[in-house]
C-alpha cells in the first residue's frame, strides 16, 4: 500500500487540471474582450499551477492588450523560462523590448 | 511606376532606409564606397553599386540625377557629406535628404539647399526622454514647433463610454485622429493573440474600449498637460 504519494500525484493533477480549465476560461473572456475579467482567473490558474507555460503566456497577452508593457513583459518572460519554445512568447517579448517588429 | 531613391552612404541609418524602402516597394539605388556594405544590402535592393559618391561622373552613369529623391547617409565624414550635396545639387537631384551629427554639419547642409536634414540620434532621444516624463505617453512626435502627435491608453474610466467622454477638445485643445483598438483571436495553434486595428478619423459616439489607444494631434504646450494629469 501507497498511501501518500499517489494521494499528493493526484491532488497535484487536480490543480492541473484545474488551471487548465482556468486558462480555457481566460481565453473565453479575453477573446470577449473582458480583460479584468481574463487577469482575475489567470492569475487564479497560476497560484494552482505556477509551471504552467500557457497560463503565463495568455495573462502575458492579456496585460499586453491592456497596454500593461511591464506586467506583460514579466509575464512572457516567465513563459520562456518554463518553456523556451512556447509559440509566440519570444515575439511578444522582442516587441515589447523595442528589438522586433512592431 | 515605383518610386526611386538613391541611398549614399550605408551605415546603420543608410542601410534601414534602404531596408524599409524597399519593403515599401519602392526602387532602391543603394550606394557605399566599401564592397563589404555593398555586398550586405546586394540581395535587399534594386541597385547596388560600389561607387566614390563625390565623383559626379561616376554618379551620372548610374542615373542619380533621375531618382525622385536622394539620402545622403554619411555623418561621421562631414567633408565627404557635405561634396556629395553639393554634387547632387549641381547634378540637380529633385530632392536631397541629409543626415547630419552636430549642429554646424546641420546647418551647412540646410545653407547646400537640402529639403530636409535629419538629426537620426537627437530625435531618438528626445521622443525616449519625452516618453520617460511623461509614462502614460506611449508615442511623442513633433510635427512642427507648435503641434504634436501623442499616443495616450484609454483610462478605466473611460471604457464603454463615448469618445467626447474623454474631452480631448475641451481640455486639450486636441483631436483624436485615431483609435488603436487591439482584436483579439485564436491562433490556428491554438494560443490567445490580437491584432491591432487603426480606427481613423473616429465618429465622436465611438464607444471607447479596453486596451484603447488615442493617437492625438494637438498643440505641443496642451498636449504636454497629460503628462501631469
Amino acid at each position: 500500500m501507497e498511501p501518500s504519494q499517489p494521494r499528493t500525484g493526484s491532488a497535484s493533477k487536480d490543480r492541473a487540471r484545474e488551471a487548465a480549465e482556468l486558462v480555457e476560461m481566460g481565453e473565453f473572456y479575453f477573446i470577449n474582450q473582458k480583460l479584468g475579467e481574463a487577469i482575475k482567473v489567470l492569475k487564479k490558474a497560476i497560484s494552482l499551477d505556477p509551471k504552467s507555460a500557457k497560463a503565463h503566456y495568455n495573462l502575458g497577452i492579456v496585460y499586453e492588450a491592456k497596454n500593461l508593457k511591464e506586467e506583460a513583459k514579466t509575464m512572457f518572460e516567465k513563459t520562456l523560462q518554463l518553456d523556451p519554445g512556447f509559440p509566440g512568447a519570444q515575439q511578444h517579448l522582442d516587441r515589447l523590448i523595442g528589438i522586433g517588429e512592431k | 511606376m515605383a518610386r526611386q531613391f538613391a541611398v549614399i552612404g550605408l551605415g546603420r541609418f543608410g542601410y534601414h532606409v534602404a531596408q524599409t524602402l524597399t519593403q515599401h516597394r519602392c526602387e532602391v539605388m543603394a550606394i557605399d564606397n566599401d564592397e563589404e556594405k555593398i555586398q550586405s544590402v546586394a540581395d535587399l535592393v534594386t541597385h547596388a553599386v560600389q561607387l566614390d559618391a563625390t565623383d559626379e561622373k561616376a554618379l551620372r552613369a548610374i542615373g542619380v540625377q533621375d531618382v525622385d529623391a536622394a539620402i545622403v547617409s554619411i555623418g561621421e565624414n562631414i567633408e565627404a557629406s557635405i561634396l556629395i550635396v553639393m554634387t547632387l545639387k549641381e547634378m540637380g537631384v529633385r530632392e536631397i535628404i541629409a543626415k547630419a551629427v552636430t549642429p554646424i554639419h546641420g546647418k551647412i547642409l540646410r545653407n547646400l539647399g537640402v529639403s530636409r536634414v535629419v538629426f537620426p540620434e537627437r530625435e531618438v532621444a528626445i521622443r525616449l526622454a519625452n516618453g520617460l516624463v511623461a509614462p502614460s505617453i506611449l508615442e511623442y512626435l513633433d510635427i512642427s514647433p507648435d503641434y504634436s502627435i501623442v499616443e495616450i491608453p484609454a483610462t478605466e474610466r473611460l471604457v464603454g463610454k463615448p469618445l467626447t467622454e474623454g474631452r480631448f477638445q475641451s481640455q486639450y485643445g486636441a483631436t483624436v485622429i485615431a483609435i488603436r483598438r487591439k482584436v483579439p483571436y485564436i491562433t490556428e495553434a491554438g494560443e490567445s493573440e490580437f491584432s491591432e486595428e487603426m480606427r481613423i478619423s473616429p465618429s465622436p459616439d465611438e464607444a471607447i474600449e479596453e486596451g484603447d489607444i488615442f493617437v492625438l494631434l494637438g498643440p505641443k504646450k496642451r498636449l504636454e498637460q497629460l503628462q501631469t494629469s
